[in-house]
């Protein structure tokens, strides 16, 4: 980045990122069953009047907003294992983590835990988390990333199960609710949600921004990190769940929505054409904040009179990206 | 021959089972009067015939189908992950009747049911393709992720248009999680033709398949042409996966669990492992469906759960028996 095209190139990567999140926002406040227009919006916001305020405050807002968070924050984590295990696939979603966390909530309600949910989701996810590092390991010492991620797929598999198991110990109407939940959803938000998720993701966030160093160190190998000064160890276990708690911020307002994480890390480094790992975190919340808001205002508006849960959006937009994923490492001859 | 009773034994007590076991308790001397004597105004007699026959039934088309399908798979691509359900051939079979009930507007019925034949092909040649397993050298983890993607991708549509349809929650959970509850309104008899037809191109290919596994060249040096082997293993995955998804909706994990235990007790020759894959799948699809019925009676669970909660375990334990060097 010494010469001023690849600066201005930059510039201009973060710029349309931000534009994308900008115009997601505004369509998704804009979108559905009534159609409000940018005008009734801005009237809405400067007087408090009329039905852009009802918009903005109760209808749309509180939601768009747990999307952005959300979204951001699982941008973040799954950007975060991406980085540590230098693999694409490496996110939350696609490795348990997620599925964990949501067990961990269905089992609290099915049980009727007065546990609050964001600490149950972080239960869920350590515990998923300690689960696919004990049963990946192997004598030789050496793990595969590769290794990691089918374990993390079986977690995953095994929590979901053990997820829609529970859900039938419920009675009818939250049996149904909670099954919806389970599929990631973003229906009904309200203020509490959008604080919840802003508040602990914005600590965890000052938390990262602490490690950043560390994970710019690991970057470039283990034995070179040691020789510059970092605890190579410690800086893992603390990015590790740091990364963990991040997705469970996101699973305790919006579910285990699948893809958003995976997708979010490479999206946003490719938009805004950066590499160093601060830049691709930051890149990446942006990414991830801009994919659930969208999936969140097609679910809500593809089909008319129809809330789709959010997850089976995602699902239809990640599952083809994974698919070009691995067609593209088949090409190339890696993985 | 003491496998041979084993089996036996084991299919007996998992078809016993299931026609016992249940909200209402039947002894054995119903089940005996129900089919030596049966009398139309006991109600045991009624629900033994109407409900729990059909249930039996379509659990051995569906474990039997699926554990053979698992069996085949595994060996053409040589890939212990290989499993229908996982790699997105069910969910492709369902997609396709779901698709098919949603363009004609009938409910998916005899007609529809057929659409689960393509639909496990092309999802199953999809996965092939992606997962680059053409040449039987494809690395476990990309055809499973391959597999996870297609999966996913297929089932988020499957739960999209079953929703926008405002379907009853019983259908969406037959099409998504797969159930044998709903046995006496599917076409068994069909897709018990389908099975046996399936089975049947599976055995005499058997001997191909496993020239097969000795190397292409080696193959083609017995008088073996690998395409031709590998498109009638397709048909044979295609024809024993519809008629499973067809009957029980989209399993996952019996077509994994099963073929290592098939391998053992078949000793390693294919038409065996597929003989004890069916009798195997079977029994394990019928006792995951009555422990189903038992854990939360008088709820159930549907039996595509209880198939998970064993199966998912055993996927890791395969995962972990990998060689180092078949991950890369």
């Amino acid at each position: 980045m010494s010469d001023e095209g690849s600066a201005r190139k930059v510039v201009g990567g973060w710029l349309l990122l931000g534009g994308l999140l900008a115009v997601a926002i505004l369509l998704s406040l804009m979108v559905g069953q009534i159609m409000i227009t940018p005008a009734e919006l801005l009237r809405g916001l400067m007087t408090g009047t009329g039905p852009g305020s009802l918009t903005l405050r109760v209808l749309r807002g509180p939601s768009t907003l747990t999307a952005v968070g959300a979204g951001a924050v699982l941008g973040v984590s799954g950007a975060i294992f991406q980085i540590l295990l230098r693999n694409p696939l490496a996110a939350p979603d696609v490795m348990g983590f997620m599925s964990g966390a949501g067990c961990a909530v269905v089992a609290g309600v099915a049980f009727g835990l007065l546990i609050p949910l964001p600490i149950l989701a972080a239960m869920g996810g350590l515990v998923a988390a300690l689960l696919v590092a004990g049963l990946a390991f192997h004598r030789s010492g050496r793990q595969s990333p590769l290794t990691l991620i089918l374990v993390g797929i079986g977690i995953g598999f095994f929590a979901s199960a053990v997820s829609s198991f529970l859900v039938l110990r419920m009675p009818p109407q939250e049996a149904a609710d909670a099954q919806r939940w389970l599929a990631g959803s973003l229906t009904a938000r309200n203020w509490g949600h959008v604080l919840q998720v802003f508040g602990l993701g914005a600590l965890l966030f000052v938390v990262l921004a602490l490690q950043v160093r560390a994970m710019a160190l690991l970057e470039l190998g283990d034995e070179l990190a040691a020789g510059l000064g970092a605890h190579v160890e410690r800086a893992r276990y603390g990015l590790i769940c740091t990364g963990v708690l991040l997705a469970a911020v996101g699973v305790a307002v919006a579910g285990p929505v699948p893809f958003v994480a995976m997708m979010a890390g490479p999206l946003g480094m490719r938009i805004a054409g950066v590499r160093h790992p601060a830049s691709r975190l930051t890149a990446a919340a942006i990414a991830g904040a801009t994919i659930t808001v969208l999936a969140e205002v097609i679910s809500r508006s593809a089909i008319p009179g129809l809330q789709l849960p959010v997850g089976v959006m995602t699902g239809i937009m990640g599952a083809p990206y994974l698919l070009w994923l691995l067609w593209k490492e088949v090409e190339a001859g890696e993985l | 021959m003491k496998a041979v009773v084993g089996l036996a034994l084991l299919l007996f007590i998992a078809m016993a089972l299931t026609l016992v076991v249940g909200v209402r308790d039947a002894g054995i001397s119903d089940l005996w009067n129900a089919f030596f004597a049966f009398d139309a105004n006991d109600p045991t007699h009624a629900v033994i015939r109407s409900v729990r026959v059909p249930r039996l039934v379509a659990g051995l088309i569906a474990g039997a189908g699926l554990g053979m399908a698992g069996t085949v798979m595994q060996a053409v691509t040589r890939n212990p992950l290989a499993d229908p359900g996982l790699l997105g051939v069910n969910a492709g079979a369902a997609f396709a009747v779901v698709v098919g009930a949603l363009l004609t507007g009938y409910a998916d019925s005899g007609m529809m049911a057929a659409l689960a034949f393509p639909g496990a092909a092309i999802a199953s040649v999809a996965v092939f393709l992606v997962g680059g397993a053409r040449s039987g050298a494809g690395s476990p983890v990309r055809l499973t992720l391959a597999g996870v993607a297609i999966n996913a991708l297929l089932l988020s549509l499957v739960s999209a248009i079953i929703l926008s349809r405002n379907e009853t929650l019983e259908i969406f959970r037959f099409w998504v999680t797969g159930s044998l509850a709903q046995a006496n309104t599917r076409p068994l008899e069909a897709m018990f033709v389908a099975l046996v037809l399936g089975a049947a191109i599976a055995v005499i290919i058997a001997p191909r398949i496993e020239a097969l596994a000795l190397g292409s060249s080696l193959a083609r040096g017995l008088g073996t042409k690998p395409g031709a082997v590998q498109l009638c293993a397709l048909l044979a995955i295609m024809l024993m996966t519809g008629a499973a998804v067809a009957v029980a909706g989209p399993i996952g994990f019996v077509g994994l669990v099963v073929p290592p235990l098939a391998r053992r007790i078949g000793r390693h020759v294919l038409r065996h492992e597929l003989a004890v894959s069916a009798v195997l799948g079977g029994s394990m699809m019928m006792l995951a469906d009555t422990a189903g019925r038992l854990v939360v009676a008088p709820a159930e669970i549907r039996v595509g759960i209880m198939t998970a909660l064993v199966g998912a375990p055993v996927f890791i334990f395969v995962v972990r028996r990998l060689r180092p060097g078949a991950l890369t």
